[in-house]
């Protein structure tokens, strides 16, 4: 087989080259660090650690707002033998509330011995620990980079660690339930990377410069562009996801200035692209060296794809650029790309819908297009099954399932969320697709998921967090998508509320607090008498059917 | 979900007084930008918190605060971001942003 490295020997790898990264912050300034100055401060960082007493394993939860800072913290963990806990600082996180959370959920599930962080981060952290509902001061020590870097504890090399130790716990985001710790091995990345770097992936060549504004403390942004450029080893150019939401152009205007060759956005960012860059703005765009514009983390729609393609070919942008991806935190990252540009099959809605089967349409009858997402990788496997794990034949609607050396080892200390996740070393990864001639065809999620922005967010968690307002009825509440073509998914509550509540006051208190506990955008809120929701003999609601009546006009009567 | 409400995010709030002087310009942009980028019809006065109120996701506050930047020349610091709530406290932001700015006048 290949010899595969550590994170910490392909850093070391990487020092050896000219190569290096470039950071642009949320205000844009910038600053260039090769990975042989980067090598030497993480050796710093990492004898401060260990100087501290942590020993290989230990997790140390890293929650650093700036792009520079969270990678030099990052390998500077790596390099100390621990384990990185990335979370998402609080800018990003969408309030306060929300951040402190789901932070303080991490720190502690993970058994975190310390907080990496900023003097600016830690306060808040203190601050809603300290709430008698949020389990009291954290036990954890708290550092910065500035504290560990005047240490004089420099180690001579990276710890040496195996590819069976423990690289990574990433956290599976966005989602209003508690986050579960998805335990990466450095096999597992490494075998991810070697996967997203070959031929059936990136196709990785000499000249590469990989542009991402993709948040590091999530898998597409960490491993599939910093680990990627690292290992490679490439440049690569870092920007603050922050900068890339006030000012979409400085995404466009790095890999044109910089000569990116590689970037990777979920849907929503080409859109947000094309509505926000002004046609101004394009001639002094050169986007022509852009050979691999990834699309991935969300729903693909066509129509947006197409449309940004459309708007930028002036800019010398090539729709033939685009790589539809399929993947999830539990199998590293990527699972499968899809070479050619977009390839969309268009499929009897009617016969999809019905019996699960993916038909090429005839004679106009209404369709559905379903976006190619490629092959497995070498070494990896994709299947699609039913219920009963039973392999489904070529254009059967089923759950995809993934093996391979980039399935996660398990959810951290949750036996019983891993054993249903991986059954004989296939993970079910929860989403519905099709073969047809080799490739994976992806159709929707079967775990009910609204997926915004390339956040997840679980409808069982949004309900509950509705069960005590003022007016709504007893387990009267049901909350789902509507996904139509070509749009980004319609969130929908369906409320039953008692005598007496005032319609729009519950309408307000319903939007309210799902922004406040979860960040999210209800789009529309009905108001139903109790009664109304289908629920099961033992009274939970049947979140399908309420969706399938809506959707058909029998829901209200 | 209130309880997590940190100390510093409402004592930095509008104030009252604010809320009853002349609008300046910081003001009277800030509003008119915060109407333009609203998917809905809204009425940005001081006391309304981007979020719960005006019914902004994380983000359109970040085009918002981007749309300020442009506007005003002025860079908001990452902490800000994560303590911004109300409209008063933007406002309160940009202004003195603006005023701490390299020639600024005085």
């Amino acid at each position: 087989m290949s010899s595969r490295k550590t994170i910490g020997e392909a850093l070391v790898a990487a020092a050896d080259t000219h190569f290096g990264l470039r950071f642009i912050e949320h205000d844009a300034t910038t600053k260039v660090t090769s990975y042989r100055d980067l090598l030497a401060d993480a050796l710093c960082i990492a004898g401060a650690l260990r100087a501290h007493g942590y020993t290989s394993g230990d997790r140390v939860a890293l929650v650093i707002p700036e792009v520079s800072r969270f990678v030099h913290a990052f390998f500077g963990i790596v390099a100390a033998g621990l384990v990185p806990v990335p979370l998402c600082p609080p800018a990003q996180a969408g309030d306060v509330a929300t951040f402190a959370k789901q932070s303080l959920h991490i720190i502690r599930a993970s058994r975190a011995v310390a907080v990496l962080t900023t003097d600016d981060v830690a306060p808040l952290l203190h601050a809603s620990a300290g709430h008698p509902d949020a389990g009291g001061p954290l036990s954890q020590t708290f550092h910065t980079l500035d504290q560990l870097r005047t240490g004089d504890a420099q180690l001579a090399s990276p710890v040496a660690l195996t590819l069976d130790d423990i690289a990574l716990l990433q956290f599976t985001s966005g989602s209003t339930a508690l986050p579960k710790g998805v335990v990466l091995s450095h096999g597992n990345i490494a075998a991810n990377v070697e996967a997203i770097l070959g031929p059936s992936g990136l196709d990785a060549r000499a000249g590469d410069v990989a542009v991402s504004w993709l948040p590091l403390y999530h898998d597409m942004g960490l491993i599939g562009m910093l680990l990627s450029s690292l290992y490679a080893p490439a440049d690569a150019v870092l920007m603050s996801q922050v900068l890339f939401l006030k000012r979409p152009s400085a995404w466009l205007n790095a890999i044109s200035t910089w000569g990116g060759t590689v970037s990777y956005a979920p849907n929503f960012a080409y859109e947000l692209c094309r509505r926000r860059v002004k046609s101004s703005q394009l001639a002094a765009l050169d986007l022509s060296r852009w050979r691999v514009a990834g699309c991935g983390a969300e729903p693909i729609r066509p129509d947006t794809l197409m449309q940004f393609a459309d708007y930028f070919a002036p800019a010398g942008f090539a729709a033939t650029s685009f790589l539809p991806s399929y993947g999830l935190a539990e199998h590293s990252l990527a699972v499968s790309f899809a070479h050619g540009g977009l390839d969309v099959d268009v499929v009897d809605a009617e016969l999809l819908v019905q019996e699960s089967r993916a038909v090429p349409v005839v004679n106009g009858a209404a369709s559905l297009r379903i976006v190619r997402c490629g092959e497995p990788f070498p070494g990896h496997a994709i299947r699609i099954v039913d219920e009963a794990f039973n392999e489904l034949p070529e254009r059967h609607v089923g759950s995809i399932v993934a093996a391979g050396p980039s399935v996660m080892q398990g959810y951290f200390e949750q036996p019983a969320a891993t054993a249903g996740a991986l059954r004989d070393g296939w993970l079910q990864t929860g989403d519905l697709g099709y073969m047809a001639n080799g490739s994976l065809y992806l159709c929707g999620r079967t775990k009910d998921l609204i997926i915004r922005q390339g956040r997840k967010y679980h409808p069982p968690d949004i309900e509950s967090s509705l069960a005590d307002l003022q007016g709504v009825a007893l387990s009267g509440v049901v909350v789902f998508a509507i996904t139509t073509v070509g749009d980004t998914d319609e969130v929908v509550a369906v409320i039953e509320t008692r005598a007496g509540g005032r319609g729009p006051d519950i309408e307000e208190a319903v939007r309210r607090r799902v922004r406040e506990t979860a960040g999210l955008d209800i789009d529309r809120v009905i108001l139903t008498p109790p009664g109304t929701i289908p629920r099961t003999t033992s009274g939970k609601v049947r979140r399908s059917e309420t969706r399938e009546r809506l959707e058909a006009g029998t829901l209200v009567r | 979900m209130e309880s997590f409400n940190t100390p510093s995010a409402t004592a930095a709030g509008p104030t009252a007084d604010m809320a009853n002087a002349t609008a300046d310009r910081f003001e009277r942009d800030t509003i008119d930008i915060l109407k333009r980028l609203s998917r809905r019809p809204i009425e940005p006065t001081l006391d309304k918190e981007l979020m719960a109120d005006l019914g902004f996701d994380s983000l359109q506050i970040l085009e918002f605060i981007g749309e300020l930047e442009d506007h005003f020349n002025i860079a908001v610091p990452l902490n800000s971001l994560t303590h911004i709530r109300t409209v008063g406290q933007i406002v309160a932001e940009v202004r003195g942003l603006a005023a701490s700015r390299p020639g600024a006048p005085a």
